[in-house]
């Protein structure tokens, strides 16, 4: 309800594919080498938050390179495994979100001593994601929700209208990654996030976005969705418990059709 | 791939056929041996003991009771190795990291740090002595020429083998060389430091070895008490050597480095007064055959047919090289684990690690001429003290490696930790240390030459001894060719599957 008073439904479209096919590599005739999401259909409006679900495999990280190479210098940038450099400090980390805001010589004076300005806004954005007094710590010194919530701040420090996170939540638990999304919403007025928890996808974003095996499934506002129609997202979900649904797994029997009945009522 | 989809796996037939990593490095590892044992009857490995036994008790008395006291100004034979070693490093690295950022890029570059690290620091000495005479010039030359070509191909390798998530993750519009100074240099900074750091220690080796050719740094003092038979000095001398490498983490220490190149710079000398007209002469004339500079084609055969033996010192270069480096990878497989934490007790490892330690500390050299004096003149002794140098620098460095390595099993016996836990992860990069070793090696079978063993280097000596300087840079020349192909043949044989040595960054 308050979601629906808070967004318009739709704002202008910000990125829109019409029946394209995404992967990447390409050849010298520029055709792609893998294609990971042929004739792929969808428009991302302004004013949405978008949850991108599907299994590891599906096609998330092709569809977010995409949409961060179109939409360039307008969308923030969390990128899966954090992409953090862990050799330097906290602060020179997120310092990196605005790096071609300055001139090199000054970016690389701030490795020696960092800037005033720069400093205190890092400052402030780990106060708020709960990083105060690490801005001097190495990032290979941190653990990994700390380090989550670094690449997180190193996007929100880039000041951008749109968040694209691939996976930006993975490595901290429940009650912490509400808390950092609604740092995320309140920063940025249209966000693509990839993410794993389902609960989470309905309860906090306007739309689904459900990928499997490269084709777009669903493409539906959240309150349309109940968890089990996400579910189809993840058919490993519903088998049993030893959810083997690799490629293999045809000339592996099922233990329900084995001739041994032993266990079965 | 879609037939080994149909046709399941089926254990004991044809198991070496599959593509896995593991039987993919098996078979390369076969081959490489099988080609040693083809080629192995070609090489002149005979034994030809003359009586060593007196002259090598007498050696081992020397070691066993060095004559401190006969000893000459060690100290500033020691500070001038120190300094060349360190000043020497410091200008490959000043020249080489440019070229490290080219490297990719310019064939050109490739092709020049090629060459520059084909020809071993001896000869470029022998090179440089002919202009700049026994002096401190010649000798900082000698180390900084190689050395940038060297420092310029592996700093390009560590910096193309850095993560590139964190570039990928720098908003657009990102310049170039910020780019590097914050996603790429402090990724590679560890590496880079530590090969830097490994580099002056060969550094401090072939500083000594510089003193063979004449320059009077430890080496010179240690040849001439060999050669005069004065073991109890040599002993010393040698000892002071160990020493020296030995307390390398003591005093090699970050803050230290400043101090070490000032006093460094004291130390160094003399300084030549160079006669430019002469080495214009040189470059322009005494090198080149005089026929080719007077177009004489015919005359240019001739000059040709006129050096001796080209063909046999090829092959035995070539040859000793092979041998050289499948002995190195025997060897390194037999020693790693001695010094390594996850096998043995304390004892072992102390007793592995002061081998390996003391094996690849002595240079080639001077574990060739042991041999020399044991066996005789032949290609064995050459291939022996390459094999055990290179072996044990190899298993030095495998051992460090998985000393850093957790086993995810704990409590498996030692065979199964060796065969299921190290051996898979660090075989690899074994493997690719081994052929990055070939092309060194190959150039290390030159310097032998210097013993007699007859390689390019024994003809190339001969050359600059008898002022034919046209004949040893011709030579020269052909040495460093046969390094270039080794290399671009070793290039393309290197395991690149997980041959980087495990990365904390991207855990």
């Amino acid at each position: 309800m308050e979601s629906e008073q808070r967004r318009p439904p739709t704002g202008p479209a910000l990125v829109r594919f019409e029946a394209e096919d995404l992967g990447h590599g390409r050849d010298r005739q520029g055709r792609l080498r893998h294609l990971v999401l042929p004739g792929l259909a969808l428009t991302l409006y302004e004013g949405e938050r978008v949850a991108l679900l599907g299994q590891s495999g599906s096609g998330k990280s092709t569809l977010l390179a995409e949409l961060r190479q179109r939409l360039g210098t307008r969308a923030a940038w969390c990128p899966q495994h954090h992409g953090l450099v862990p050799q330097l400090a906290v602060y020179h980390n997120v310092f990196m979100g605005r790096l071609p805001e300055h001139s090199a010589l000054a970016a690389l004076w701030n490795l020696v001593r960092p800037l005033a300005r720069p400093w205190r806004e890092v400052g402030e954005l780990c106060t708020l994601l709960g990083l105060e007094g690490l801005a001097r710590r190495p990032v290979g010194r941190l653990s990994g929700g700390q380090r989550q919530r670094v690449a997180i701040a190193r996007a929100l420090y880039q000041g951008r209208a749109i968040f694209l996170g691939d996976e930006p939540v993975a490595s901290v638990d429940p009650h912490q990654a509400l808390r950092l999304l609604g740092l995320i919403d309140a920063r940025h007025s249209t966000s693509v996030v990839a993410l794993h928890q389902r609960e989470l996808a309905l309860s906090h974003f306007d739309r689904v976005w459900g990928l499997r095996e490269g084709r777009l499934v669903i493409d539906a506002p959240t309150r349309a969705l109940t968890l089990a129609d996400l579910d189809a997202l993840y058919p490993d979900a519903d088998a049993p418990a030893d959810a083997s649904s690799e490629p293999a797994a045809p000339t592996m029997p099922n233990p329900e059709a084995l001739p041994c009945a032993r266990g079965r009522p | 791939m879609s037939e080994a989809r149909t046709h399941p796996p089926r254990h004991g037939r044809h198991w070496w056929r599959g593509d896995t990593p593991g039987l993919k490095l098996a078979r390369h590892t076969l081959g490489l041996v099988a080609l040693a044992v083809v080629l192995l009857p070609f090489a002149d490995l005979a034994i030809h003991t003359r009586e060593p036994w007196t002259e090598l008790g007498r050696m081992a008395l020397g070691m066993a009771w060095p004559a401190w006291g006969s000893l000459e100004s060690p100290l500033s034979a020691i500070g001038l190795t120190v300094a060349v070693a360190i000043w020497g490093t410091l200008a490959g690295v000043v020249l080489g990291f440019p070229l490290a950022l080219l490297f990719a890029r310019s064939r050109l570059v490739r092709a020049v740090c090629a060459f520059l690290r084909a020809i071993h620091e001896l000869f470029w000495a022998l090179l440089f002595l002919q202009v700049f005479g026994l002096s401190a010039v010649t000798a900082l030359a000698a180390l900084a020429i190689p050395y940038a070509g060297i420092f310029a191909k592996v700093y390009a390798e560590i910096l193309e083998q850095t993560p590139r998530a964190p570039r990928d993750a720098l908003p657009p519009g990102t310049g170039r060389l910020v780019r590097f100074v914050y996603a790429e240099l402090p990724l590679a900074w560890a590496q880079l430091a530590a090969y830097t750091r490994y580099r002056f220690e060969c550094a401090l080796r072939a500083s000594v070895l510089l003193g063979f050719v004449g320059l009077p740094t430890l080496g010179f003092h240690l040849e001439t008490a060999f050669r005069e038979g004065r073991y109890h000095e040599a002993g010393a001398l040698l000892w002071l050597f160990y020493l020296l490498i030995a307390s390398l983490p003591g005093w090699s220490h970050r803050r230290l480095i400043p101090v070490l190149l000032v006093g460094g710079a004291w130390l160094l000398g003399p300084w030549p007064s160079v006669d430019g007209a002469l080495v214009w002469r040189f470059v322009s004339e005494d090198i080149w055959p005089r026929e080719l500079l007077a177009g004489d084609w015919a005359g240019l055969v001739e000059w040709l047919s006129r050096i001796p033996d080209l063909g046999p010192a090829i092959g035995n270069t070539l040859l000793l090289g092979l041998l050289g480096t499948v002995g190195a990878l025997l060897v390194a497989m037999a020693l790693w684990p001695l010094a390594c934490r996850h096998f043995g007790n304390r004892g072992t490892r102390l007793t592995g690690h002061g081998l390996l330690i003391a094996l690849r500390s002595t240079p080639e050299l001077m574990l060739a001429f042991l041999f020399l004096l044991l066996l005789g003149p032949s290609l064995l002794p050459a291939w022996l003290a390459l094999a055990l140098h290179n072996g044990a620098l190899i298993a030095f460095l495998v051992a460090r490696h998985a000393d850093a390595l957790t086993p995810g099993m704990p409590g498996l016996s030692a065979t199964g930790r060796l065969a299921y836990e190290l051996l898979p992860r660090l075989y690899p990069g074994m493997l690719a240390l081994l052929y990055y070793r070939a092309e060194v090696i190959l150039r290390e079978t030159a310097i032998l030459g210097m013993l007699g063993v007859a390689t390019l280097g024994f003809y190339i000596e001969e050359g600059f001894d008898y002022l034919m300087f046209d004949v040893a840079f011709f030579l020269l020349l052909i040495s460093a060719t046969l390094n270039i192909a080794v290399d671009a043949l070793s290039r393309r044989l290197r395991p690149r599957d997980g041959a980087v040595m495990d990365d904390p960054c991207m855990r």
